[in-house]
């Protein structure tokens, strides 16, 4: 069976962007990508999608923190599960939690790149189910 | 007594003289006699002798007078005064002026040698107890200059010492601790430590060490922090224990440790850096990797392949990226890896730019050079071809179809100058200040397409420093850039 669902890849890296959405679309996912927060706000307005993968370490540093936090403080798009992926989170000391605390950042899952293709897509379809059962 | 005492006798009388004289030979004495004060200061002047009879009542100069100069010349003479009954009182004021004692006349020789051999040993006493004290001054001598050696030794150390006792009192310190720490009123010593020294954290650890009286602290390494907020200083506290392990005080070392701390900074930011430019291309070569190897992808033959190549281009960005930083090390060892020679900066940049014709041609630019000849410049070979090679290749890359890179020179009282034009995209003013930076890469639409490290121009810049030169840019967006790099050469 396919899986169905849209989903929004924001990284500034072309290959993670190709990589993924080669993997995601070849199980039936309809993927938009986008190199920049700027670029990925624009399609979230345009395609509402059902997940957000985002790059945390964009070129600009805080561009991943901004574009997650924008995302859960609107009314329309904070129920979007956002998957965060990086390759620097040890060197640059950010960690991630699934809990509100304060002093690690809350996002609803998160992934250390590279993301090996078995495990992605597990991860997303876990998010996905999970946003259908919540009211 | 090894060697016999010598002895002197005045008196005017001669009978007493020779009296004396028969008795105290048969006893073993070398005898000396004097008719007179006079010929008896004149002897004791000449020989020194361990013990003097003196008769009180002479011509010329008397007895007591004869004892205080006997006295002046060494005070340590012992002095016998014979004496008539008539003249007891004197006798004792002579013995109270510094006479051993006093025989009256007549006197039997039993009485004279009896006398003679208790003024003797007394003697003998005398001069042994001043040879201790002699000895003893020596000994104080020599502990007040070893102490000074070590004031002077401490004085002289670029790290600062402090030393204190059980009593939190400051015994011991030096011109470098009183600097590094500011302490103030060091030149009343004695004092509470906490008189002169106002760093808490110090003092506490001080404080710390010196209430554990067992051996459970043997050492505090700590680094502090003083109102100088550029300085920092690692103190070292250890306890003084006497031979059965009392603890006796404290003594701390100061060491400046600011560079070592300024070090460690760019070390981790260089690591942090390392770690991001290094992680993601490699990340980004596991992925395509994992891709093509997972089969989840459902990749054609033909897509594979792409993928894997997409993997390649990353894994030679990232030997691009370890050469450069490999580049930036030799530069920063230093003059080591330099051999400085006359270069024609012009024969450098003609070899470059020969080996880059297929590469503008390739892109569609056109590469020109000026003729000139400008005098020749002190430089590494390498050092400068490696320099040119960064900026014509980023003068190709960043240009733009049918553009041109013109490179020319120019010189003034000091320095050649290679200038570099292009006519490509140029770069925005807020990126000029950051264009020398680490990793740092202009953002303009060509960056994702042109392959770079973000290393080129730190180290070109690290060359041109390097040879005591400086580099500048002109750059306008969408007009060009121009790159002036200027060497210093000697007329």
């Amino acid at each position: 069976m396919r899986a169905s669902g849209k989903i929004l890849l924001v990284d500034d890296d072309a290959d993670f962007l190709e990589m993924h959405k080669a993997v995601l679309q070849n199980h039936g996912y309809e993927v938009f990508t986008a190199m920049s927060g700027q670029e990925g706000l624009e399609r979230v307005r345009t395609e509402m999608p059902d997940l957000i993968i985002l790059d945390l370490m964009m070129e600009k540093h805080d561009a991943g923190f901004s574009f997650s936090r924008t995302i859960k403080t609107d009314p329309l798009f904070k129920r979007i599960p956002i998957l965060m992926v990086t390759s620097v989170a040890e060197a640059t000391g950010h960690r991630f939690s699934l809990e509100e605390d304060g002093y690690w950042m809350k996002t609803d899952d998160f992934l250390d790149k590279p993301v090996m293709p078995a495990v992605l897509l597990e991860r997303v379809a876990k998010l996905l189910s999970e946003k259908e059962e919540k009211p | 007594m090894s060697t016999p005492a010598n002895i002197l006798v005045v008196d005017d009388e001669m009978g007493i003289r020779e009296g004396c004289r028969r008795v105290l030979a048969a006893e073993g004495y070398p005898i000396d006699l004097a008719e007179d004060g006079t010929v008896g200061l004149a002897k004791v002047q000449e020989k020194p002798y361990d013990l003097i009879l003196v008769d009180l009542m002479m011509p010329g100069i008397g007895g007591l007078d004869l004892i205080q100069k006997i006295h002046e010349i060494d005070p340590e003479i012992i002095l016998v005064v014979i004496t008539g009954y008539a003249t007891i009182e004197t006798a004792v004021e002579a013995t109270k002026r510094g006479a051993y004692d006093y025989l009256p006349k007549p006197f039997t020789p039993e009485a004279l040698s009896v006398l003679v051999k208790r003024g003797l040993e007394k003697r003998e006493l005398r001069l042994q107890a001043l040879r201790l004290q002699e000895e003893r001054e020596q000994r104080l001598l020599e502990l007040a200059g070893e102490r000074g050696r070590l004031r002077t030794i401490i004085g002289c150390m670029a790290d600062g010492v402090l030393v204190t006792n059980l009593e939190r009192q400051l015994v011991l310190w030096n011109a470098s601790a009183v600097r590094m720490l500011k302490l103030s009123g060091a030149d009343e010593p004695g004092r509470a430590i906490d008189h002169y020294l106002k760093n808490k954290p110090l003092l506490e650890s001080l404080e710390h060490l010196l209430e554990a009286k067992d051996e459970t602290v043997s050492m505090i390494n700590q680094e502090i922090r003083t109102d100088d907020p550029s300085s920092v200083l690692m103190a070292q506290m250890a306890p003084v224990r006497d031979e059965q392990g009392r603890l006796l005080g404290a003594v701390t070392v100061l060491r400046d440790i600011t560079t070592l701390k300024e070090i460690e900074k760019i070390k981790s930011q260089f690591v942090s850096m390392v770690a991001h430019e290094l992680r993601a291309p490699l990340a980004a070569i596991e992925g395509w990797l994992g891709v093509v190897l997972s089969g989840e992808a459902g990749g054609s033959e033909e897509q594979n392949r792409n993928w894997l190549l997409r993997a390649k281009e990353r894994a030679n960005s990232l030997l691009a990226l370890v050469q450069d930083l490999l580049e930036i090390n030799k530069i920063e060892a230093g003059k080591v890896a330099q051999k400085m020679e006359a270069v024609q900066v012009t024969d450098i940049v003609a070899k470059v730019v020969e080996l880059f014709k297929p590469e503008a041609e390739r892109h569609h630019v056109s590469l020109q050079v000026k003729p000139s000849s400008p005098p020749p410049v002190q430089a590494d070979v390498q050092d400068m071809e490696k320099l040119f090679t960064n900026l014509i290749s980023n003068a190709i890359k960043y240009n733009v179809e049918n553009g041109s890179v013109t490179i020319e020179t120019s010189q003034d009282a000091h320095f050649v100058g290679v200038h570099i034009r292009d006519t490509g995209i140029g770069i925005a003013p807020a990126d000029l200040p950051r264009l020398f930076d680490d990793f740092f890469r202009a953002e303009t639409k060509k960056r994702d397409k042109v392959s770079g490290t973000g290393l080129g121009l730190t180290i070109a810049k690290k060359i041109v420093d390097s040879h005591l030169g400086h580099i500048e840019v002109e750059s306008r967006v969408d007009k060009g850039s121009t790159f002036s790099v200027y060497l210093p050469y000697k007329k």
